[in-house]
């Protein structure tokens, strides 16, 4: 049997074996090559309550090569792309070793949703709102739990179907503000589209002219 | 009554002498190698047969691994040349000696 397979077989039955670290780890088709990992959002941070899916694929040359993950499930957080998932930590690039295992890994990427490293972002908007107001960044990432991951909210029927969500407080903007250009006359959503770029957010609001944020509405 | 012993066969039992006291059963992180999550008394995925043509290594740092799954990891350039346990140059220790005890 070949050894990446073998090693690969081994790490999927440890993480069945293991009941202490809450890492699941399923096939996705019949090849172990490509796997769905999962875990709960740590505790006392913005994703408690979720649960994280994780696409997981081990390349060729695995373990020499490192695996390459990316969220499944929508994520705000700095360090991951909040359109696709791409995940930025080093160990998935250039500090990889051939001792980690999947489940190191795994437990890597639920200590990165507890210490964000906005200076080395994957998400450069999100890094921003993090940066500007860590408050207002917890809220948007705790209702993006909620709708997205599970979270502790997620029965409530404000969420219960796509067109209930909260587009305002998905983009992690004040309500007032959003209301404020509307009543400019520009559309709902392309106000929270520009406001979001602008990061409208915390101490920004002062900073940020309202002609600046016409003139960013008026952008094709 | 007299016995005489025809013929005999000895039996042995050996394993790598790597400074640890006794082999962990039920901890399946302290005798295998870290690369290929084989137990050290076994060969690397690569070999055959365990023993003195798959041997260990062992760096300056006292981490130790199949010395194939080693060499081949220090072959790519993602290695940097560090040991994969703590990231620090790979070097080897002057007094190179692993040795195969009985037991
Ligand atoms: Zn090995
Ligand atoms: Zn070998
Ligand atoms: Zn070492």
């Amino acid at each position: 049997m070949d050894a990446r397979l073998r090693r690969v077989n081994k790490e999927i039955a440890d993480c069945k074996n293991d009941r202490t670290s809450n890492i699941r780890i399923e096939l996705v088709d019949n090849s172990p090559f490509h796997l769905k990992g999962s875990f709960p959002g740590p505790e006392e941070t913005p994703y408690e309550g979720g649960n994280f899916d994780v696409d997981i694929v081990i390349p060729p040359s695995y373990p020499f090569q490192p695996v390459k993950m990316k969220f499944i499930t929508k994520v705000y957080h700095p360090n991951v792309s909040s359109a696709s998932g791409a995940i930025c930590l080093d160990i998935l690039k250039d500090a990889w070793s051939p001792v980690l295992t999947l489940k190191s890994t795994m437990i890597s990427l639920q200590s990165l949703l507890c210490s964000p490293e906005p200076n080395d972002p994957q998400d450069a908007e999100v890094a921003k709102h993090y940066m500007t107001s860590k408050t207002s960044f917890e809220d948007t990432a705790r209702y993006w739990t909620e709708i997205y991951a599970g979270g502790p909210g997620s029965r409530a029927a404000k969420v219960a179907s796509p067109g209930a969500r909260d587009e305002v407080a998905i983009a992690g903007l004040d309500p007032q503000h959003v209301t404020r250009f509307e009543n400019l006359g520009f559309p709902r959503n392309k106000v929270i589209d520009a406001l979001r770029r602008l990061n409208y957010r915390g101490g920004n609001v002062s900073k940020i002219t309202e002609d600046r944020v016409v003139e960013e509405l008026l952008k094709p | 009554m007299k016995v005489t012993i025809k013929h005999w066969h000895a039996v042995a039992q050996w394993r790598w002498d790597t400074g640890k006291s006794e082999p962990n059963s039920d901890d399946s992180e302290g005798d295998v190698c870290g690369i290929c999550r084989v137990p050290f008394e076994g060969c690397c995925p690569t070999c055959k047969m365990p023993g003195d043509d798959c041997p260990l290594i062992w760096g300056e740092c006292t981490h130790i691994f199949h010395m194939h799954c080693l060499l081949k990891w220090l072959g790519t350039a993602a290695s940097k040349q560090q040991c994969p346990m703590d990231r620090r140059t790979w070097g080897m220790p002057t007094k190179f000696s692993l040795v195969a005890v009985p037991c």
